[in-house]
């Protein structure tokens, strides 16, 4: 989803310093700008001025209660927020939804789930086409085709969550946790040996268009698409 | 109350009165009064304390009598004083006394237990809260440090993390009140958040997961139900046989419910400790021998279920399989009003 230089700012909301640290630094890792509210008590101010691309809102925040502060900001903004909290419950979550956010994730949580809602809310809000294209290839993510000159190539529904997302992070590395994360959450719960089966077969159907070394292993880390 | 151990209970009564009577008759002799005036006089004496024994007896009777039967019929037996009707005798009188002091420090005492068991709910409620801070500051750090911390690092936390979470429910199946909410949700939703919580430990143990058919919409509160649906996915890892393992998530419509089933091909359960694998604190023979247990997992999932009006069961055959089973019923009444 990065759109050449562009990056997008996500504004965390949160007492806890150590988490907004750690968070900050997972954001810039996975190429967000994060930003840190400091000052709880003009924070409607402050956020309408920063802008965001989207929010990670705690709901137990000094001051004021993130609901409260969602409602007023949804007054006058449409701005994504994904409500972020240790409380887990029903009533808790139905109410953030009917407040206007729009996704609630309770702590702690996984951070490569965190980055698939932060994705998800962003292609949302983005309106992303799914149609995308990685060098001459055009592909159409819900018949699972790719596409050269004349040349279709189907791709399982495996194979297609595997390059969706080795494309949207390319040119960087991605772990094998980070695939299997993504695979599963797209309910495909496959093991090891299938992932390791599914990017062999992936990789073969890049080269029959030409594209041998499009996708790389970088030994104990994970895989690039170049 | 019983007319022959009440008699007896006047035994000093009848001594006095007879010895009295005694006396009474030597007199009568001694004075050489009427044979026939002798006769009457004993006649009517016995006569009329027979008749206020009678009286005496027929009035305590049916005090003691709604008092030792309300009591048993009721499954609060400290109520029963507001069953039954004040006694219009002495002693009832004291011992309805008696009764209604006691029953009143007891609602104190009770009131007062209640109100400390509130206190430290609401207390531990807040510390789950609290710690949950800590150990997503240590998960986001050994996410982003991967490289200076192993991997059991994380195993730990997620464990940390799980018995956490499982305080938050028992607290929370013990309540009475209601903190729970039925909507209508997503099961394949819930079984992709349970799933994608264990994926690491699945994954590890080579366990492989086969979700089936399990597209419906049902009525549960969501949080609760992933709740349950993970304690018995960790009983499968938990319980499971080194080869070849997998675990098999299934659902079907049935009538007005919807049956999710949740199977394994762990080590099973003993036939002896089936029947007792929902109490609290049991542990059995796999909890014992084979691994730590705590015995609330499954304990702490009957309750919710209960609460939610969700059938649990459970079914296995030792060194075969486990099988849980959990009825949701469709609830016309939400359809209805929807």
């Amino acid at each position: 989803m990065e759109c050449g230089d562009f990056m997008e700012k996500i504004l965390i909301i949160e007492d806890d310093e150590l988490i907004c640290d750690e968070l900050s630094k997972l954001l810039e890792d996975y190429g967000y700008e994060p930003l840190i509210l400091h000052n709880f008590s003009n924070a409607l101010q402050e956020i309408l001025q920063l802008s965001p691309d989207l929010i990670l809102l705690d709901i137990n925040i000094p001051c004021q209660n993130g609901e409260l502060l969602l409602q007023k900001i949804r007054e006058g903004s449409n701005i994504p927020v994904i409500m972020v909290t240790s409380r887990n419950s029903e009533t808790d979550e139905v109410l953030s939804m009917i407040y206007g956010a729009d996704d609630y994730i309770t702590k702690p949580y996984n951070p490569n789930i965190l980055l698939l809602r932060i994705g998800a809310v962003l292609k949302r809000t983005n309106h992303l086409i799914e149609n995308s294209t990685y060098k001459d290839l055009e592909i159409n993510i819900q018949k699972g085709i790719i596409k050269k000159d004349n040349i279709e190539i189907l791709l399982t529904k495996n194979e297609m969550i595997i390059f969706y997302y080795l494309l949207n992070h390319q040119n960087k590395i991605v772990t094998r946790d980070e695939l299997m994360t993504d695979l599963w959450n797209n309910n495909e719960y496959i093991n090891d040996n299938a992932l390791t089966v599914n990017i062999s077969r992936l990789r073969a159907k890049l080269k029959s268009v030409g594209y041998e070394n499009a996708i790389e292993t970088r030994k104990g880390i994970g895989y690039i698409l170049s | 109350m019983n007319l022959l151990k009440f008699l007896k209970d006047k035994l000093y009564y009848f001594i006095t009165f007879i010895i009295i009577y005694i006396i009474l008759f030597m007199l009568f002799l001694a004075f050489k009064l009427d044979k026939q005036f002798i006769i009457a006089t004993t006649f009517l004496l016995f006569l009329f304390h027979i008749i206020v024994i009678l009286i005496e007896y027929f009035r305590k009777k049916y005090f003691y009598k709604e008092l030792l039967e309300n009591s048993e019929a009721l499954d609060k037996a400290y109520l029963v004083l507001e069953t039954i009707s004040k006694p219009n005798f002495y002693d009832g009188e004291l011992c309805y006394q008696a009764l209604y002091e006691i029953n009143k420090s007891m609602n104190e005492c009770v009131k007062l237990v209640e109100s400390q068991m509130e206190d430290f709910k609401e207390y531990i409620e807040m510390w789950i809260h609290e710690v949950k801070i800590p150990i997503s500051s240590l998960v986001l750090m050994t996410h982003n440090h991967k490289n200076e911390f192993d991997k059991k690092y994380i195993d730990q936390l997620r464990r940390i993390e799980d018995y956490v979470e499982q305080v938050l429910y028992y607290v929370r199946s013990e309540n009475a009140e209601k903190d729970y909410l039925i909507k209508e949700v997503s099961l394949h939703k819930i079984i992709n958040n349970v799933a994608l919580k264990n994926k690491d430990d699945l994954l590890e143990n080579k366990i492989d997961l086969k979700v089936l058919n399990v597209d419906y919409e049902i009525y549960t509160d969501s949080k609760w139900l992933e709740f349950i649906i993970n304690q018995i996915i960790n009983n499968s890892i938990k319980y499971r046989k080194n080869k070849d393992s997998y675990i098999q998530i299934e659902a079907k419509e049935e009538e007005n419910k919807i049956i999710l089933s949740i199977k394994d091909n762990g080590i099973g359960i003993r036939k002896q400790d089936i029947k007792r694998v929902f109490e609290k604190t049991f542990t059995g023979y796999n909890g014992r021998v084979l691994t730590k247990s705590t015995g609330m997992g499954l304990f702490i999932s009957k309750n919710l279920c209960e609460k939610l009006g969700h059938k649990i069961e459970i079914e296995s055959v030792q060194n075969e399989y486990t099988k849980v089973i959990i009825s949701i019923a469709k609830n016309r009444f939400y359809e209805v009003i929807k």
